[in-house]
C-alpha cells in the first residue's frame, strides 16, 4: 500500500462525497507541487462551464497583476480545478487562488501547515496529512491551538451547513496529537518579551531614566511573571506558618547557630574545602536545581531528582530523570534551561532518590508537558561574593552543649533548616520575578553605552537620536556600519545588497548568480563587524549568494523578473520576499534624511530601481 | 553489547524503527539516510547507553509483539509491564470508552450541503462585543471562521461616524493586503487606506490598514515628540490576530502597541481560541483606564466533523459521536482505529517492502 493517499484519489474521494472545496495541509512545498504535477496527465477533468467560470475569475484577476498571466500552473487549475498555495508563490498567484476559493470554483487547494494562519479562506473540508509541523529548523508536534486553527478552516460560514475536518495518514503522523487537538482546550499563552535596542533607545527618548521601570510593569510579561510570584508568595505563607514552631530559642537564630556547632562537632572544618571556580549562572542556577524541578538538557528534558556535590572535586551534580526513562547523573552546568515547573517527588534515601511509583508518575507528567514552558527567571550576580575568612571555631565558642533547649534544637534542626532552605529559596525566585525585566532592560542599557549611543545617565547620544530611527532586526549591527561608514562609496546595488544579506535569515541551499568583487569584499567586512558584535547581537547569516540576487536585480534595469527568477533556484516567492524585505530595511534607512543625507540619496535610489514590475504590484 | 553488536542490530532494524528511535535524540533525523543515522545514534548512545539498548530492545519486542495481540488472560505480563517505564508511543491515555454504539458513515455525512440563504442576523456575542466597545476596550476570543471581521467592519463604521479615525492591524503583509481589498469594497475606497514600511497610499483616510509593527512605530515617533499621523482623533485600534502576542520573535511588538496606545482611544482585540484569554483582559484592564471586556464563544457557527481517509480510499468517521467529543480524545471510531493500526502496522515494520 502507499505511504498516503494519491492526490487523485484523494480529489475523486472528495468528489465522490460531495466533500469540495477543501484545502489540503501538507508537509512541504515540495509536496504541494509534487501533488500538482499528479494531476499533469489525469482525466479527471471539469465540465467545461466550470473550466470556463475559472477562466473569467482568473482573467479579472490578471487583468490587475500581469505577472502571474504566464504561470505554469495555470492549465491544471483550469482543467481539474486544483491548485497549490504555499510560500513559494508570488503574493498575486495566491490572491488568484483565494479569489478563485471564494468564487467557489476550485475543488482543492494543496497548501502548506507552515502557513496555516496566512490562508484567510475557508473551504467545506480540511484534509490534515501530518502532527507536526517544521519550527526553525525542526520538527514540532502540532499544538491544540494549532490543531484548531487548521481544522478552523473547514465550514464556510453561510455555505455548509457542517465544516469536515479529515485525517489522512502520511509517515511518521502520531494520531494522538491530532485527536487530542480536535477534543482539548487551546493552551494558554505566554508572553515572549524580547528587550531590542531600538526600544531602549526609544523609551529613553521619550521618558527619563527613572520611569522606565514602571512602563516595563505595564507589559503582558510583567503581568504574568506577576501571576507566578504570587503563586510564590501564599507557599511562603505556608511555610511561615510551618515555621512557627521554630521561632526563636535560647538564642535568636538557633538555626543556624546548631549548624555551625553541628559543623565543628563534626570537625569538618579540618579539611580544607576545595574551591573550584565555578561559573556564575552555574552557581546561581544550582540553587534552584532541587528534586522536581523540570530542566532542559538541549534538545531533551529531565527532572532533578536530587542535587549533590560530587566527592572529589566537589562540582555541582544532579541526577536527573530524562525523557524515555533513563536516569542519569549530570553535572548542572550541563542543564541549558530551568524551568518554572516542579513536579511532585516523593523523596527516598537511595537510588533512585525517590519511589518508584513516583518515578513512573513523574514520567508520565515529564511526557504530558507541553513543549514550551516558563522559564525560571534567575537572577546572577554580578561579581562574586568574597568568601569571608574562615573563623576557626572551637567547641568552646558555642553554648549549645549545656544550653537548656540542646535536645529541641537537635530534634528539630533537621526539619527546620529544610523549611527555611526552601524560604530563601522562594524569596529569591521572587525577587527575581519581580526585578527580572529591568535586569534585562538595564543590560542593553550597558551594552548602548560601551557603544556610546546612551550617555552614562542614559541619556540619547547623537548617535543614539538617529539610531533610534532603526527599528528592524539586527539594528546594533546596521547602526554600526553607518558610523563606520562602510557605504561610503556604495553604489544603490551594493548598499541594497548588503541590506538583503543582513534581512534574509533562511539557510535553504541552491544555486545563485555570481558575486561581484566589489560586494565580496564589502561583505568581507561586514561579516567581520558581524562577528565582533556577536557578543551583544547574534550575527545574521549575510549570505553572499543571496546578496548577489538583488545585486543584479538592481544593477540591471533591463532584467525581467522571469530572467531573475531563471539566474537562480529559489523559489519565486522567496526572492519576492527577500526583495520586499530589503525594501523595508531600505526605507528604514531613509529615515535619516537629516543626518545622513548621502547615505538616504543611495537608499532612495536603490528603492527607486528596486521597486519596478512584479514588486510594483501590491502596496 | 559491544558497539560492533549493537551496529550490526541497528543495521538489522527498518529504517522506519531507527526513525523511531531517533525521535527525541537526533535533530533532523528525517534527512538522514540509514548509514548516516546508525552513524548519529551510536555516536549519541555513548551518552547514556544504558537507556539506549532499552529502548532499542522495547521498539524491537513491540514490532514483534504487534502482529499477534497478547491473549486476554495475561493479566500477570501487563502488570510487569505497566511497573516499567514506557516509551511514549505506547502510552495512550487510559479512559473508559463510551458505550454508546458509533455512528455510520451515512449518518456522519447527514446534513451536508448549503443552507438556504438568509438575511444575515449577526450572532449574540458579535452583537455583544460591539456593545461593549461603548463602554472599554474589548478582547474577542473566538474560534477561527467565527465572524471576527464582522465585529471588526461594525466597530469601525460606528468610529467613522463619530469622526474618529480607525487603525485595524494584522500580523502580516498579505493578510493587509486582502483587508484592505475587502475594506475598499464594503466602506468604499476614499475611505480606506494602508501604510506599509515604504508607501502610504491615502493616508489620510479614517480608515488605516498597517502591519502591527508599523503602528508600534508610529506610536514609538508619537512618543518621542514627532506626531505622524492623527493621533490625537484616533478613536479606536483593531488588532488582529492578535494570538500573535506570543509568537517567540514578534510578541513583543503586540505588548509595546497596547502599552503605547493613546489612552483615548478604544482597543478591539480579535483572536483565534487560546486558553488564557481572561489573562489578557485582566492585563489589559489593569494598565488602561477603562476596563476591559472578554467576549468568549467556544462553539462554531458550523459545526465541525472529524474524519479518517484511508491511503485506499475508504472513508470513515474520526470519533463515535458525530460532533467533536471535547474532552475524549479516545473516543475513537472502531473502523478508523483499526485502519490506523492496520497503517502503522504495514508502514513501520514494513515487511512487505524486504
Amino acid at each position: 500500500m502507499p505511504p498516503s493517499i494519491h492526490p487523485v484519489d484523494l480529489i475523486l474521494a472528495l468528489r465522490d462525497k460531495h466533500l469540495t472545496p477543501a484545502i489540503v495541509f501538507l508537509t512541504s512545498r515540495r509536496a504541494c507541487d509534487e501533488a500538482m504535477q499528479a494531476f499533469d496527465h489525469s482525466r479527471i477533468l471539469l465540465p467545461p462551464p466550470r473550466q470556463q467560470a475559472i477562466a473569467d475569475v482568473l482573467d479579472k484577476v490578471i487583468a490587475q497583476y500581469p505577472s502571474i498571466a504566464e504561470h505554469p500552473l495555470i492549465p491544471t487549475v483550469q482543467r481539474i480545478g486544483v491548485a497549490a498555495h504555499h510560500a513559494g508563490h508570488l503574493p498575486s498567484w495566491k490572491i488568484a487562488v483565494e479569489e478563485l476559493m471564494r468564487h467557489g470554483c476550485l475543488d482543492a487547494v494543496f497548501a502548506t501547515t507552515t502557513l496555516a494562519a496566512g490562508v484567510d479562506f475557508p473551504a467545506r473540508t480540511v484534509i490534515i496529512t501530518q502532527s507536526s509541523i517544521r519550527k526553525s529548523r525542526d520538527f514540532m508536534d502540532l499544538t491544540i491551538g494549532e490543531v484548531q486553527q487548521i481544522a478552523g478552516r473547514a465550514g464556510r460560514r453561510g455555505k455548509d451547513l457542517v465544516g469536515f475536518a479529515i485525517v489522512t495518514p502520511s509517515p511518521y503522523i502520531d494520531l494522538n496529537v491530532l485527536t487530542k487537538g480536535f477534543t482539548g482546550h487551546p493552551e494558554a499563552i505566554n508572553s515572549q518579551f524580547l528587550i531590542s535596542y531600538p526600544m531602549v533607545l526609544n523609551l529613553l527618548k521619550a521618558h527619563p531614566l527613572d520611569q522606565i521601570q514602571p512602563i516595563l510593569a505595564k507589559s503582558f510579561a510583567q503581568f504574568q511573571l506577576n501571576q507566578r510570584a504570587e503563586v510564590l508568595e501564599r507557599k511562603l505563607d505556608d511555610l511561615r506558618d510551618q515555621m512557627e514552631p521554630f521561632g526563636p530559642r535560647v538564642c535568636t537564630d538557633w538555626i543556624t547557630e546548631w549548624q555551625t556547632f553541628d559543623q565543628v562537632r563534626r570537625q569538618k572544618s579540618h579539611r580544607a574545602p576545595v574551591r573550584k571556580h565555578e561559573p556564575p549562572e552555574v552557581a546561581a542556577r544550582f540553587h534552584f536545581l532541587t528534586p522536581g524541578r523540570v530542566v532542559g538538557f538541549g534538545r531533551s528534558r529531565g527532572v532533578v531528582l536530587r542535587q549533590y556535590r560530587s566527592k572529589g572535586q566537589k562540582s555541582p551534580m544532579i541526577t536527573a530523570l530524562r525523557l524515555g526513562g533513563g536516569i542519569t547523573e549530570s553535572p548542572a552546568s550541563t542543564v541549558t534551561e530551568v524551568s518554572d515547573r516542579v513536579l511532585d517527588c516523593v523523596d527516598a534515601p537511595v537510588y533512585p532518590w525517590c519511589t518508584p511509583e513516583s518515578v513512573e508518575e513523574l514520567l508520565h507528567h515529564l511526557e504530558e508537558l507541553p513543549g514550551r514552558l516558563p522559564e525560571l527567571p534567575i537572577l546572577i550576580p554580578k561579581d562574586d561574593e568574597p568568601i569571608p575568612d574562615a573563623i576557626v571555631q572551637t567547641l568552646g565558642d558555642f553554648a549549645c552543649p549545656t544550653c537548656p533547649s540542646r535536645s529541641a534544637c537537635q530534634r528539630d534542626y533537621p526539619l527546620a533548616a529544610k523549611l527555611r532552605q526552601e524560604q530563601h529559596r522562594h524569596v529569591k525566585s521572587i525577587q527575581a520575578l519581580r526585578t527580572s525585566l529591568w535586569h534585562r532592560f538595564q543590560e542593553k542599557i550597558d551594552v548602548l553605552q560601551q557603544f556610546g549611543y546612551l550617555t552614562p545617565t542614559a541619556h540619547l547620544t547623537e548617535d543614539g537620536e538617529w539610531a533610534r530611527l532603526i527599528r528592524i532586526d539586527h539594528s546594533l549591527l546596521i547602526t554600526e556600519l553607518l558610523r563606520a561608514d562602510a557605504f561610503s562609496g556604495a553604489d544603490p546595488a551594493m548598499l541594497a545588497a548588503v541590506m538583503s544579506s543582513i534581512a534574509h535569515d533562511d539557510d535553504r541551499p541552491g544555486a545563485f548568480p555570481r558575486v561581484s568583487s566589489g560586494l565580496a569584499s564589502l561583505l568581507g567586512q561586514v561579516r567581520k563587524l558581524a562577528a565582533s558584535l556577536s557578543p551583544h547581537e547574534d550575527p545574521p547569516l549575510l549570505r553572499a549568494d543571496i546578496a548577489a540576487v538583488t545585486e543584479r536585480w538592481i544593477g540591471d534595469p533591463g532584467l525581467t523578473w522571469i530572467g531573475l527568477c531563471k539566474s537562480t533556484t529559489m523559489a519565486e516567492g522567496d526572492i519576492y520576499r527577500l526583495l520586499a524585505r530589503t525594501l523595508e530595511f531600505l526605507s528604514q534607512l531613509h529615515t535619516l534624511k537629516a543626518t545622513h543625507p548621502g547615505l538616504t540619496d543611495t537608499a532612495s535610489r536603490a528603492i527607486a530601481a528596486l521597486r519596478r514590475g512584479v514588486l510594483e504590484e501590491l502596496p | 553489547m559491544t558497539t560492533e553488536e549493537l551496529e550490526q542490530l541497528l543495521a538489522q532494524q527498518p529504517i522506519a524503527l531507527l526513525h523511531r528511535l531517533a525521535r527525541g535524540r537526533v535533530q533532523r533525523h528525517f534527512r538522514a539516510g540509514k548509514r548516516r543515522l546508525i552513524e548519529v545514534l551510536l555516536r549519541h548512545s555513548a551518552e547514556n547507553r544504558a537507556g539506549f539498548e532499552s529502548d532499542l530492545m522495547t521498539l524491537i519486542g513491540e514490532k514483534h509483539a504487534r502482529p499477534a495481540p497478547p491473549p486476554p488472560q495475561a493479566p500477570a505480563i501487563r502488570k510487569q509491564k505497566s511497573s516499567a517505564p514506557q516509551r511514549r508511543t505506547t502510552h495512550r491515555p487510559v479512559e473508559p470508552e463510551s458505550h454508546e454504539p458509533a455512528i455510520t458513515l451515512s449518518s456522519w455525512l447527514e446534513g451536508l450541503g448549503i443552507p438556504p440563504s438568509k438575511a444575515f442576523v449577526p450572532d449574540a456575542w458579535q452583537e455583544e462585543a460591539i456593545a461593549k466597545l461603548r463602554e472599554g476596550d474589548v478582547v474577542v476570543s473566538v474560534p477561527t471562521g467565527s465572524g471576527k471581521t464582522y465585529v471588526a467592519v461594525e466597530a469601525a463604521r460606528r468610529a467613522i461616524a463619530e469622526n474618529r479615525t480607525v487603525i485595524y492591524t494584522s500580523p502580516l503583509k498579505a493578510l493587509s493586503n486582502t483587508k484592505y481589498t475587502e475594506f475598499s469594497k464594503i466602506f468604499g475606497a476614499e475611505q480606506v487606506g494602508i501604510l506599509t514600511g515604504d508607501r502610504r497610499d491615502n493616508g489620510q483616510a479614517p480608515l488605516l490598514i498597517m502591519t502591527t509593527e508599523i503602528l508600534r512605530n508610529l506610536l514609538y515617533d508619537a512618543g518621542g515628540g514627532e506626531i505622524d499621523v492623527r493621533l490625537d482623533t484616533l478613536g479606536l485600534v483593531i488588532l488582529d490576530e492578535s494570538q500573535y502576542i506570543a509568537d517567540p520573535e514578534r510578541g513583543v511588538v503586540w505588548e509595546e502597541t497596547i502599552i503605547f496606545c493613546p489612552s483615548q482611544a478604544r482597543m478591539l482585540l480579535l483572536s483565534a481560541s487560546i486558553g488564557n484569554p481572561h489573562d489578557i483582559a485582566e492585563w489589559i484592564t489593569s494598565i488602561r483606564p477603562t476596563p476591559c471586556h472578554l467576549v468568549r464563544h467556544s462553539t462554531r457557527t458550523v459545526p465541525l466533523r472529524a474524519g479518517y481517509l484511508h491511503p485506499n480510499g475508504k472513508l470513515t468517521p474520526l470519533f463515535r459521536t458525530v460532533g467533536i467529543p471535547h474532552g475524549h480524545p479516545s473516543y475513537l471510531h472502531p473502523e478508523a482505529k483499526r485502519l490506523f493500526l492496520q497503517y502503522e502496522d504495514e508502514t513501520l515494520p514494513s515487511h512487505s517492502r524486504r
